[in-house]
């Protein structure tokens, strides 16, 4: 009995306040987490875990926790199910400079988030921080919004022709991305609220790292 | 020497690095995490990327991994110590700020770290200087037992025989000969006993040399090899009776052996040939030596059984252990069930255990065989525990977890980790992004006979059509009667599926060329026949607007190997887009040989730098095995691609994707 008391009552106390870092491999979340956690920069290497730590807001007087879930092919979608109950705000991180090689790649993770049923209906932040602003080819945050709407625009077309699982179960949750019969946008996801910002979360030569923006979203948003 | 050494949490970020050279430190690193640790093949713990050699070691308790990557030209005999030791300091040191899982401070090792590899490398010179001569009786041979020595006895010269029974002709035992022999060599009075000499080694060698003793002195290896030869005089012993024949026969062949005749058919009279004296002599010795023989083999009789008594000992003993081993997990177990009481509890807060090879070793086992009688290959299922038992080891286990309870998790974990497919493949995407260039996307079907390759390719094309894409059917297998006809049929019955109005051509179209006529030449035939057929498909499908190319492939057996060049060639010449193998999923071990074989021809006969190899499954009668589905799980770790369709039945819509949940929980189901 005690045993179960203590577990809801930590189950409560964490639910709903993560701030989730997730995107495909090498795309900066590990160099955010750090620099938003520790304050530094650290030198990281693939993650095969998640990183949790928390990030205080002054202003607030709030420790909020944030988690960086690996990002590598075969464990982001089984480290999203651990902690995609306790999410309030998703940190989407992107490549800027390797956007155009990784479009499909990241159109199809960011597209298996949005249409996972526990995050329907809720009120969700999120964001789609650009990274590496700092490398020179790197695309814009308003190239990669247009790019991945048009993209996600495809994907809920043969997303939703792909086939029934092996599962007996029955049918998988087909749940439709933004509104029917008109070209997918971002602004028809409410109530889940998306920004894009750029970012560079690790520093080059002259080029200092600057977070700025994302944490100015995460105090908005705790 | 060290190129790298770097220490980092399990979550990516770095701790402590030391740089031998400039380069290096992301790449190999990265590499090796994806292609090691996340494909679940750590049963091994070395990995080599480019001129690197990376050895890695997992701190499961404190979530670490201890990467470090050395030149592959250079041997390092020391590396494995050597991670063990910094692994161990490093947890010292920093074991309060390890726990709070707070990677933000600094982490200060360098002196530390100069400090051990000093002392690792010293310690390996110090072996190293140890290959020079050593005396009598540092050697392995003075160690030996007088009863090894046996076989010598007839062949070597009278002297030494004799020099030897003489201790043993008084009927003293083993144990007392050898003492004398000790003293005599002045050992430092060290006992050597068959037991303890092993222990003992480093101590002797490590002694100042006695050249004046020099007397049989061998030229040997390190401890290691004297331990293997130590066993190996043990074994002798064990099959003495053997070696007793050989000791009989020894002495009579002498004898009959290298007469050599003169040219005109006498004997040459040559001192060497004169066998009067010293013939005597040998007979004598051979009579002296026989007779020594029967004694020692009398004394044998009892040794040897005491020996063989020895070594069914030693089986007992791992049965009295595997039975302490059950009796106490049988107590630990009641005690686990009675504990649910409220102190017991806070007993339990505090008292968390770490989780050790020993624990896990019988839990392991039955893993192990549950995943085989699941239809997992062998080789994979122990390849599996072992990665899944390095992954596990050292973590602390929770208050109410049971071993099997975590090494079920952590098997569940890996298994997801592994049906999780490692790209991406989405192919009405990228049929459509091909379309949009304007070129059609094409997928080649290639497998082993009669796993239903032209059934599942009408099932794959029937969804392409209901997607709206035209679809153009190849029929390269050419050899197998009726093989055109079956696709003809399925051409026919999709087409009378989905009707199209009038004027426009039919959404699906069979592009065939019939059989090849010649028997004997069919293999060179199929190459050039497939060839030319599909090179003419691909423009065909251009000029029609096709918008998807399925080349159905004849089945054919991993061994064959000219009908594996002709695929080779095909695939290489034609540039599909997609390779999918076709496996059944009743295959057990065989589905790991298929995989590996067919990939394997696929590098081998194609000269191409970077050969096509299988880039996706389709699974086969998956309606047909029940719960036995581990075929899943070898084709995966193999090829570490993954299952693109799942056949499950006869009709065009039994056609699946991979529930991966499903999967494993029908696997790991008892």
């Amino acid at each position: 009995m005690l045993p179960l008391l203590l577990l809801l009552l930590r189950g409560r106390k964490s639910k709903k306040r993560t701030i989730l870092l997730t995107g495909v491999s090498e795309a900066g979340k590990t160099a955010l987490f750090s620099k938003l956690v520790y304050g530094k920069e650290l030198e990281s290497y693939t993650s095969i875990k998640e990183n949790s730590g928390f990030y205080s807001v002054a202003s607030k007087k709030l420790d909020i926790p944030i988690v960086d879930i690996p990002g590598n092919d075969r464990q982001r979608l089984q480290f999203w199910e651990k902690f995609k109950n306790e999410v309030r705000g998703i940190v989407f991180m992107v490549d800027s400079s390797k956007f155009q090689k990784d479009v499909k790649e990241v159109a199809e993770l960011l597209f298996v988030l949005l249409t996972d049923p526990a995050i329907h209906g809720l009120k969700l932040a999120l964001l789609v921080a650009c990274n590496k602003q700092d490398i020179t080819m790197s695309k814009s945050a308003k190239v990669i919004q247009t790019q991945l709407e048009k993209e996600l625009n495809t994907l809920r077309v043969t997303r939703a022709a792909s086939l029934d699982s092996t599962d007996s179960s029955g049918q998988m949750n087909r749940y439709f991305l933004g509104k029917e019969g008109k070209n997918f946008e971002f602004s028809q996801l409410s109530p889940i609220k998306v920004d894009f910002v750029e970012c560079v979360c690790k520093s080059t030569g002259d080029r200092k790292a600057d977070i700025r923006v994302v944490e100015e979203w995460i105090q908005k948003i705790a | 020497m060290l190129d790298l050494f770097t220490i980092f949490s399990k979550g990516g970020i770095v701790l402590w690095y030391f740089q031998g050279t400039c380069e290096a430190f992301g790449p190999p690193v990265n590499s090796l995490i994806k292609s090691i640790i996340l494909q679940e093949r750590g049963g091994d713990n070395s990995f080599s990327h480019e001129s690197l050699t990376l050895k890695y070691k997992l701190d499961n308790e404190f979530e670490l991994v201890f990467v470090v990557a050395y030149q592959n030209i250079i041997r390092l005999s020391y590396i494995d110590k050597f991670l063990d030791d910094v692994q161990k300091e490093f947890r010292d040191k920093y074991q309060d700020v390890l726990n709070t899982r707070n990677y933000g401070g600094d982490f200060e090792f360098t002196t530390e770290f100069r400090q051990i590899l000093k002392n690792a490398k010293e310690e390996s010179e110090a072996q190293g200087k140890n290959v020079k001569m050593r005396t009598f009786d540092e050697s392995s041979k003075s160690k030996k037992t007088v009863n090894s020595m046996i076989k010598n006895a007839g062949t070597d010269d009278g002297n030494l025989s004799k020099k030897k029974t003489s201790g043993g002709t008084d009927g003293s035992p083993k144990k007392n000969k050898k003492k004398k022999k000790n003293k005599g060599g002045g050992n430092k009075g060290l006992p050597t006993n068959g037991v303890t000499e092993v222990q003992e080694e480093p101590v002797v060698s490590n002694g100042t040399v006695e050249e004046n003793d020099i007397g049989e002195a061998e030229v040997g290896g390190t401890v290691q090899e004297e331990t293997r030869m130590q066993k190996l005089i043990r074994r002798g012993i064990k099959v003495e009776p053997g070696r007793k024949k050989d000791v009989k026969k020894a002495p009579v062949k002498k004898g009959k052996q290298d007469r050599d005749w003169g040219i005109n058919g006498n004997p040459r009279v040559d001192s060497s040939l004169d066998y009067s004296n010293p013939k005597q002599d040998t007979t004598a010795d051979s009579e002296v030596a026989e007779d020594d023989v029967v004694k020692m083999e009398r004394k044998n009789v009892g040794q040897s059984a005491t020996i063989q008594n020895l070594v069914e000992e030693s089986s007992d003993e791992e049965e009295v252990l595997e039975e302490e081993e059950v009796t106490l997990k049988q107590k630990a177990k009641p005690q686990k069930g009675s504990s649910y009481g409220l102190f017991s509890m806070f007993s339990g807060l505090v008292g968390s255990k770490k989780l050790t090879k020993e624990d896990m070793g019988p839990v392991m086992e039955k893993m192990r065989d549950h995943l085989i009688a699941k239809n997992v290959a062998q080789e994979i299922a122990e390849k599996l525990c072992d990665s899944v038992a390095k992954k596990l080891e050292g973590k602390v286990l929770g208050t109410f977890d049971r071993v099997a309870t975590v090494v079920r998790a952590g098997m569940e974990e890996s298994l997801v980790q592994i049906l999780t497919p490692r790209r991406r493949v989405d192919i009405l995407r990228d049929a459509l992004e091909a379309k949009s260039h304007g070129r059609p996307y094409s997928i080649t079907f290639c497998g082993v006979n009669g796993v239903g390759k032209s059934t599942n390719l009408a099932k794959i094309c029937f969804w392409l059509v209901e997607n709206n894409l035209r679809v153009l059917i190849a029929a390269c297998d050419t050899f197998r009667a009726g093989a055109v006809e079956q696709l003809r049929t399925h051409h026919r019955r999709l087409n009378a599926l989905h009707p199209t109005s009038k004027g426009s051509s039919q959404v699906v179209f069979l592009y065939e060329k019939g059989y090849g006529k010649d028997s004997a030449g069919i293999a060179m035939e199929a190459i050039k026949y497939g060839n030319q057929l599909v090179t003419l498909i691909v423009f065909t499908a251009r000029d029609y607007n096709y918008d998807v190319v399925l080349i159905d492939t004849a089945g054919r057996m991993q061994d064959n190997e000219p009908l594996m060049k002709a695929l080779t060639k095909l695939i290489k010449v034609n540039q599909p887009d997609l390779v999918l193998f076709v496996g059944e999923a009743l295959v057990g071990n065989e589905a790991v040989d298929q995989l590996t074989k067919f990939n394997r021809a696929l590098a081998d006969f194609s000269d191409a730098q970077q050969p096509r190899l299988i880039d996706g499954i389709v699974l086969t009668k998956f309606d047909t095995i029940d719960d036995k589905v581990g075929a899943a799980i070898s084709m995966t770790y193999t090829t570490g691609q993954p299952i693109v369709f799942v056949g499950t039945g006869q009709t065009y819509s039994d056609l699946r994707n991979l529930n991966a949940k499903a999967v494993i929980n029908t696997l790991l189901k008892a």
